[in-house]
């Protein structure tokens, strides 16, 4: 056959085999055999579903409502399922408290279900049992309580939930002495105790801060580690959005000794010895008292603030029943002041509400004190303690825990081995709360249902089936928690009238709102409020101690969770440490600098901790603040948490641990526990151990040795006020849009459909964390670990920059992450295209392209990549399940950053497209957007006039950051504004 | 006709020496057994070659966090090692070709060692871009091969490509030039051996030079030509390797004056090594009538040319941060000479600004011992010059939150000083292998025959 005659090939001609053909396949199939043959890789057995349940499509997210158990607020939370497993906690919008938020310890406490050192099983002297073994031996020494009639004691944290209240009240009935302890490890026993007094009731007000046209805080830190931050962030944000001059923006004063978040957004700021704060409040409490017509006996003028107290009593009068008075004192003297400026000012019920009040914590210290004596005298026979830590807590370490050795029985159901679980006969670990049925009622009429999001995955059990077992009715906790539901929580409403529609409401919702029951409060008794005396000062040379919760580790429950480590803390920006907080002129004064060792020293009872010092501006002179929550057993695993190489460091101190534990200052004075106000004396060591923190240069002026050259602030935040931000004349309090040098070229690629960008309202964020590790969680970004923090190679997608005005009195903060360039730096240096636009607007980083030159990270303006140094530890099999499949997990010499979570870009343009329809604004919110408490994040498209972004770019106040470097960022941020008097929203 | 040699100057090659001696000098060390001193710097080079080795085998092995840069600083040692080396490489060209083509006739007796210098200098520069990337055995993504990705290829807007094609192109011509330049001496070497495995070698090496008018006017042509190639190299290769700083936005680094104030400076760097280079060679290998003291004191004059135009870089520097009324352009210059790295800023200004000024004197300048020192003066001065416009611009640049500082690991250290080794090593071997000067180009300029200029009227 010629090649001028063609023929038409048949599928006949397709199949004739010639001998050549037949011996090239024959051979092609004998190379491929025994190349796939050499092949090592296991086999993996993939079973599909026998029935297909509905709605579960492999690879698609299921979404479960559920409760936080990060800590008591009892917010709302949506678990992200992921073919069985729970990959990330997402806020809920729909939730009556939390309303959308979710804070960082929310986001991180996913990481403890994949924790490989949770107890996998009951153990008996730490030795693992089987819960037979140890059902049968603790039911046996039960019944030799109850025939003594000995005392048992059940120490738990606040519990609020209708079926664990049901469950553990029926099992201590069953004992003729048992008494329910419940402590906070961060105590606000004293706003119960003050009620008490005041109102008759022991309650803990629900407060209602978006009701508050003014709001004076007496070192409450209710934006951050208050009794429940993200509602109270909610709340608040609600007053401080400036745009609309129709709602007046709320006026925030607060009086404080350390710095915390919530001073920092503050419109006014007072320093104040926490010797000092009684006598503040009881001055103002007579202030109020005198325009209210009546006298606060005995109550003299405070020396210091006096005419800041005039002008707030002011305020807060001309703002009758729409103020708030707060106060983190855990002075019952000084909370009922607090309760009497409040009853003055007619806000009970307006601002505070005690009809309906809050259960987030519901702590008694003088009751844990009484089981102290007892556990002393050896008066306990049977102690269960539940969710808390109490030798750790209480920084009583060997005498407690020898104390807790010596009663008969201690059942303790801890998930890991902390310091009480240690000296625990018996652990009956409770399962993780994502994988069981509980219920919680954080405010009273609002109960929280949470379904388990996967089944348990270690030999553990909850409690409620493990006391039911021991009352011998073992009964699954679905079985105690429904019929508790239909008895106890069902008549409480009448939306529903048919128990089952009810029941399948409330798990589907998470929550249900049912009539409170009722407080028996009674008039309100003037005779407890007595003005707060002048504590004792600290003697000279001395100072005051004040040990806090940081917006990460709280009270240490979490210090097994490497992400709340590794986040740096909002105010000092430390990770992976404690530190003692010093004032700028305190450290000058004792002659120490940033990372020098301090020894902090408190006598009778003696305490003392050595730790780095960190320079805290805003902070009172005479003040040394402890973060607490370090130097427990949890946080020894970190040992050789990291890359692990010539000269990689430790994370952990020469105690094994992360930071120092500040829980031995905290001491027990009449019925309550006191975080601050103890004398110590602050003596340096001489020696220094740098500390790994994130930010080294803290304002927007020149450092020191160049101060005076003529360096102006850079405007990088931008700050007005509320009344120069609403004054025609003015500009709104930022400077004119550059023009951009952009204009020269003609766009090469230009972004036609939508253009995603965002905006950042400064005014709002509180600098909480929660993005950073709701980013942290959704991008598989890595843990490195303290020495990597300490050679600033912290792998964060986003930062929160941190700021200091001034001498420290504002500050703040300025989420950063990849903006996004239309004329990025970034992409022009790379040799090998692996940074590139997208074309929907985004700076795209390919992984398997990159060559790691680091050019664009150096070229980047905003220095937003993050480079990968080594290949970060992925050898725990078990923790890897909290990957997120739909991300990557990126190998070493890559450059990474922020991708405005793509992956959710593409869900929901699939989604979309699948309908036909055009992406809806607002269907795509990154994860740091999703979880922020405070709104503080738009996420849209720039291209589309009507989008929620659109119009928040078009206020007053948005600008973007270095648009004079011509980078024409797709994140715009909007000015912080205060409500103050004056220009340019500085104090001063 | 032969030449006229000038009685005022002094001459090239000091002593009357002969043709035949010449030959005799030139291969002296290479035909008999190395010395002492040859063996002792060796053995240190290699060791110190070794230790660079062990360094980047255990840095490519664990990554790249082996090296003290961080989020803010990502380039420190490895790119300023990087330019310094490429620097280093500069003198070899310009004396081969530029001082080749301006008839600088003193330029015979250096040019050779200059040559190989240059191309052991890009050798160890050329190592740098290759192992400071996170995935070294991807290098071949920033080359332009032909693959079957499709329009995913290299971007050509990036410096870092440029790079490639300038210090590839640099290498092949330096290489080329250097090879050409050295076949008749090759052929000289291939004469003189006995039968045997070097001899074949050279016989190879020389391409069957025979030594005839028409081969030596064929050889003279191409080496005109090459000459002609490479001088524009001497201008392009710095001006884009400086590109990688002056196309960035980087305050310190985003300056239009690079290119020419890094040339300066690469020739007042490469000058800088190739005099110290040159004092250790004519004592070791005894070829002090070769290397005399006129072209230490031609090539101290050099580095006093170029020391100035890079001290008035600086000054310019300067002057345009002012002038630009940018604050952070402003605060870049301040912090460099102010900040936390002044101690790098001043130890550049000092080695280079003021060390040259000493060669003003003919007295310093002709005193070996005193250039030998304000030699490694300069090469200091040099490798702090672009540490610090590297490492000084990128720790504290527009957001204050991400100031870092930068300090060296031992990995690092290790491999800098393992460049010096495997440079050290490179040219020792030149030494033994290859005749350290152009026998064909000296026997030119020699006195011995010539009637003095002068004289004879």
């Amino acid at each position: 056959m010629s090649e001028s005659d063609p023929k038409p090939t048949t599928p006949a001609d397709d199949w004739m085999t010639s001998r050549r053909t037949f011996l090239r396949a024959a051979g092609f199939t004998f190379a491929s055999a025994m190349i796939t043959g050499c092949q090592s890789s296991p086999i993996h057995h993939a079973i599909p579903y026998l029935v297909q349940p509905e709605d579960v499509v492999p690879g698609r997210p299921v979404y479960y409502a559920g409760t936080c158990s990060g800590c008591s607020s009892g917010c709302g939370v949506l678990v992200k399922n992921r073919d069985g497993r729970p990959i990330k906690i997402e806020g809920y919008t729909d939730h009556a408290l939390s309303q959308g938020g979710v804070c960082a310890v929310g986001q991180a406490h996913l990481l403890g279900l994949y924790d490989n050192l949770r107890f996998s099983g009951p153990r008996r002297d730490g030795q693992p049992v089987e819960w037979t073994d140890v059902d049968a031996e603790i039911a046996a020494q039960i019944a030799k309580v109850k025939a003594e009639g000995g005392a048992v004691r059940y120490l738990s944290g606040t519990v609020s939930g209708p079926a664990s209240r049901t469950v553990v009240e029926k099992f201590l009935g069953g004992f003729a002495d048992a008494r329910w302890v419940m402590y906070d490890p961060i105590s606000s026993s004293a706003i119960l105790d003050s009620h008490e007094r005041t109102h008759g009731a022991r309650v803990l007000p629900r407060y209602r801060f978006e009701k508050a046209d003014v709001v004076v805080s007496f070192g409450a830190d209710f934006l951050g580690t208050w009794t429940s931050p993200v509602e109270h962030t909610a709340g608040y944000r609600a007053r401080r959005t400036p745009d609309d001059p129709a709602v007046p923006m709320s006026y925030h004063v607060q009086f404080e000794s350390r710095l915390s978040t919530t001073g920092g957004k503050a419109d006014r700021r007072f320093r104040v010895a926490p010797s000092e704060m009684g006598a503040l409040v009881s001055g103002l409490a007579a202030l109020v008292a005198r325009k209210a017509g009546t006298e606060l006996a005995g109550a003299a003028a405070p020396a210091a603030h006096a005419e800041a107290l005039a002008e707030v009593a002011e305020r807060l009068w001309a703002a009758k029943g729409k103020c708030l008075v707060v106060s983190g004192s855990q002075d019952v003297q000084v909370q009922a002041l607090c309760n009497f400026i409040n009853h003055l000012l007619g806000n009970y019920d307006q601002t505070l509400d005690v009809t309906a009040p809050s259960n987030q914590r519901l702590g008694s210290d003088s009751a844990l004190a009484a089981l102290l004596d007892e556990l002393r005298g050896g008066r306990v026979k049977a102690l269960f303690i539940d969710g808390v830590d109490p030798v750790y807590d209480l920084g009583l370490a060997t005498e407690l825990a020898d104390a807790i050795r010596r009663v008969p029985l201690v059942v303790n159901f801890a998930s890991r081995n902390d310091e009480t679980a240690v000296a625990s006969k018996f652990v009956c670990p409770d399962h993780h709360a994502l994988e069981s049925w509980t219920d919680s009622e954080p405010v009273r009429g609002i109960v929280n249902l949470s379904q388990p999001a996967t089944r348990p995955l270690l030999a553990t059990r909850s409690v409620l089936e493990s006391l039911s077992a021991w009352m011998g009715e073992p009964r699954s906790i679905l079985d105690i928690v429904r019929s508790t539901w239909e008895t106890k929580v069902f008549p409480r409403q009448t939306a529903q009238p048919v128990f089952l529609t009810f029941w399948e409401r409330s798990v589907q919702d998470g929550f249900c709102t049912v009539t409170p029951e009722p407080v028996a409060a009674s008039a309100f008794n003037l005779a407890a409020v007595k003005p707060a005396g002048e504590a004792h000062a600290a003697a000279a040379g001395q100072l005051e101690v004040v040990v806090y919760p940081t917006v990460g580790m709280l009270d240490g429950r979490h210090a097994y969770n490497a992400w709340l480590h590794e986040m740096p803390d909002p105010m000092t920006r430390v990770t992976w440490d404690s530190y003692a907080c010093l004032a700028p002129a305190t450290a000058k004064r004792l002659g120490l600098s940033e990372g020098d060792v301090v020894r902090v020293a408190a006598a009778e009872p003696g305490a003392s901790v050595e730790c780095s010092v960190v320079i805290q501006p805003g902070q009172h002179e005479g003040v040394v603040s402890l973060p607490m929550g370090y130097g427990s057993r949890l946080s020894e695993r970190f040992a050789n948490v990291g890359p692990q190489w010539l000269e990689s460091r430790t994370a952990v101190g020469d105690d094994g641990r992360v930071g120092r534990h500040a829980g031995p200052f905290v001491t027990m004075r009449e019925g309550a526990r006191l975080f601050d106000g103890r004398p110590v004396q602050v003596s340096p060591t001489g020696r220094s151990r740098p500390l790994a923190a994130v930010q080294l240069h803290h304002a927007l002026t020149a450092p020191e040795e160049l101060d005076g050259l003529g360096f102006e602030r850079r405007d990088i935040v931008r700050q007005t006020t509320f009344a120069e931000l609403h004054d025609e004349k003015s500009h709104g309090g930022h400077g004119e849009h550059h023009g951009g040098p952009s204009e020269l070229w003609p766009q090469d690629h230009p972004v036609t459909g939508p253009k995603w960008g965002m905006s950042i309202d400064l005014s709002a964020c509180t600098g909480c964390s929660a993005c950073v590790v709701a980013c942290q969680v959704e991008n598989n970004v890595p843990v490195v670990g303290r020495d990597e923090v300490m050679r600033h190679r912290e792998m964060h997608w986003i930062r929160i920059d941190r700021y200091y005005e001034g001498d420290g009195d504002d500050v703040s903060f300025q989420p950063m992450m990849c903006q996004q360039c239309g004329v990025a730096g970034c992409e022009t240096v790379c040799p090998a295209l692996a940074t590139l636009h997208s074309e929907d607007g985004l700076n795209q980083q390919v992984y398997n392209r990159c060559v790691g030159t680091r050019y664009c990270a150096n070229n980047c303006a905003y220095k937003v990549r993050r480079f990968n140094w080594f290949d970060y530890p992925h050898a725990d099999r078990f923790e890897n399940l909290v990957l997120n499949p739909d991300v990557v997990v990126r190998s070493r010499g890559v450059m990474e950053k922020c991708s405005f979570c793509v992956q959710r870009i593409q869900e929901a343009r699939i989604a979309a497209k699948a309908r036909g329809e055009a992406i809806a604004d607002g269907a795509i919110q990154p994860a740091c957007q999703q979880t922020c408490p405070a709104r503080a994040i738009t996420f849209g498209d720039l291209n589309d006039p009507n989008s929620a972004l659109s119009k928040a770019n078009h206020g007053r106040r948005s600008y973007r950051v270095l648009e004079e470097v011509g980078t024409e960022p797709s994140v715009t941020y909007r000015a912080v504004v205060r409500n103050r008097e004056g220009g340019e929203g500085h104090h001063g | 006709m032969a030449e006229v040699a000038s009685a005022l100057r002094l001459p090239l090659v000091a002593s009357d020496t002969s043709l035949g001696q010449v030959t005799r000098d030139v291969c002296a060390p290479m035909e008999g057994k190395p010395t002492w001193m040859w063996w002792a710097a060796f053995l240190v080079s290699s060791a110190t070659m070794l230790v660079g080795a062990t360094a980047v085998t255990y840095q490519v092995a664990t990554g790249i966090g082996t090296w003290g840069l961080n989020r803010t600083v990502g380039w420190a040692f490895d790119i300023t090692n990087f330019v310094f080396w490429i620097g280093i490489g500069h003198a070899g060209t310009l004396i081969s070709a530029i001082l080749f083509l301006f008839r600088q006739r003193w330029r015979t007796a250096v040019n050779r060692a200059a040559e190989a210098m240059t191309l052991f200098a890009v050798m160890c520069a050329g190592i740098f871009p290759i192992i400071h990337m996170g995935r070294p055995w991807m290098f071949f993504f920033v080359i332009p091969y032909p693959n079957t990705r499709g329009p995913l290829w290299i971007n050509f807007r990036s410096p870092l490509v440029w790079d490639f094609f300038a210090i590839s192109t640099y290498g092949l011509i330096s290489a080329v030039f250097w090879y050409i330049g050295l076949i008749p001496d090759l052929a000289t070497i291939r004469d003189r051996e006995k039968p045997g495995l070097r001899k074949t070698i050279f016989a190879i090496l020389s391409l069957g030079w025979n030594g005839s008018f028409r081969t030596w006017h064929h050889y003279e042509l191409v080496y005109l030509l090459l000459a002609g190639l490479a001088t524009p190299l001497v201008l392009s290769v710095h001006s884009i390797v400086s590109t990688d700083f002056a196309t960035a936005v980087i305050p310190g680094w985003h300056t239009t004056i690079f290119p020419p104030y890094f040339v300066a400076g690469a020739i007042f760097s490469g000058m800088a090594m190739v005099l110290t280079l040159m004092i250790i060679v004519r004592k070791v290998m005894r070829l002090e009538n070769y290397l005399t003291k006129r072209h230490i004191d031609a090539m101290c004059k050099l580095v006093i040319a170029t020391g100035g135009m890079v001290g008035i870089a600086y000054a310019t520097e300067f002057f345009i941060a002012m002038y630009s009324a940018n604050a952070y352009e402003q605060f870049v210059f301040m912090n460099r000479a102010l900040g936390p790295m002044k101690w790098a800023y001043w130890t550049m200004v000092c080695c280079n600004v003021i060390t040259p000024q000493f060669l003003w004197f003919k007295k310093l300048r002709s005193n070996l011992v005193v250039v030998f020192i304000l030699t490694i003066f300069v090469n200091i001065g040099m490798w702090f010059e672009r540490f610090v416009i590297i490492v000084t611009s990128l720790h504290r640049d527009f957001l204050p939150s991400s100031w870092a500082t930068y300090a060296p690991t031992s990995i690092e250290i290790a491999t800098l000083v393992g460049s010096f080794g495997l440079f050290f090593t490179a040219f020792l071997l030149f030494c033994r292998v290859l005749p350290v000067i152009a026998m064909g180009e000296v026997k030119g300029v020699l006195t011995f025959g010539r009637r003095t200029g002068g004289e004879a009227k």
